[in-house]
């Protein structure tokens, strides 16, 4: 996976054209990664919390 | 106790409301929310083969941005205070409950402060980018600078679009959390319930502008 675009400029030199756009779904997989995690760790806090506790949750 | 204040909180007087967000915040934050949606939308779907003439569409958005960030700054720094959003270390005694939030969460304070880096540099490159691509404001001149340096403006650009994709994944999603829906709601409607306030912040932090 490449983490720059590349170009050439008139002398054939290569230039930075800009990011890779094959990071775009690693950012996005980021993004889901953390809802994943955040959404696991709710369901065991709520699951390990005294039934007391819970009746007010959601 | 969170999700009954919340459930009830529509049905609460007036009297036991309180204001969270300003209209004009409000107002803020969906042009915001609008704004960057179309910039990830004209900016992104190019990128995975959806091809249409975005560049107006983009400038202009990010130009509306651009204003509304400016008017935040503006009332942040002369009305607000900077107080409320500003990140300490001892905010770091939230985890595990030994502290309080005061008016925002150590949550929002690390996802605003995220917002602020990616908007900054996305604003920041996307104006000077505006000279390469040519528009009415801006007389097209790809020379000003070598093509090194557009590269390196292109990168920052393109980092803070992805970092963007990031937090509007992560903001949505808890925004829409059910427990986190009074922040939802305030950011709406404007308030929240007394209870709610005193059952997840620290009044008398709030009451600072902490």
């Amino acid at each position: 996976m490449d983490i720059l675009r590349y170009g050439h400029d008139a002398w054939g030199q290569v230039v930075v054209n800009g990011l890779s756009w094959d990071l775009l779904p690693v950012a996005a997989g980021a993004g889901v990664a953390v809802i994943v995690i955040h959404f696991i760790y709710r369901a065991l806090s709520r699951a390990l919390r005294p039934r007391a506790d819970r009746t007010g949750g959601n | 106790m969170a999700a009954d204040s919340t459930q009830q909180a529509p049905a609460a007087a007036p009297a036991d409301r309180v204001q969270r967000h300003a209209a004009i915040d409000r107002i803020f934050h969906w042009v915001t929310a609008a704004t960057m949606t179309a910039l990830l939308v004209t900016g992104l779907l190019p990128v995975v083969g959806i091809g249409f003439a975005w560049l107006d569409v983009h400038w202009i958005s990010g130009l509306l941005l651009t204003a509304a960030i400016l008017l935040h700054v503006v009332r942040a720094v002369t009305v607000q205070g900077l107080r409320a959003m500003s990140l300490r270390p001892r905010d770091l005694g939230e985890i595990g409950g030994r502290r309080r939030p005061g008016k925002y969460s150590l949550q929002q304070k690390t996802i605003h402060l995220g917002w602020t880096v990616a908007i900054l540099v996305a604003i920041g490159t996307g104006i000077v980018l505006m000279i390469k691509a040519g528009t009415p404001f801006f007389e097209r001149d790809p020379y000003v600078f070598t093509l090194q340096t557009w590269g390196v403006l292109t990168v920052l650009h393109d980092l803070a679009a992805l970092l963007c994709v990031f937090l509007v994944l992560v903001h949505v999603y808890f925004g829409l959390l059910p427990e986190k829906r009074m922040y939802l709601r305030s950011m709406l409607r404007g308030w929240v319930t007394r209870a709610e306030l005193a059952e997840n912040h620290d009044p008398e932090r709030v009451a600072r502008g902490e």
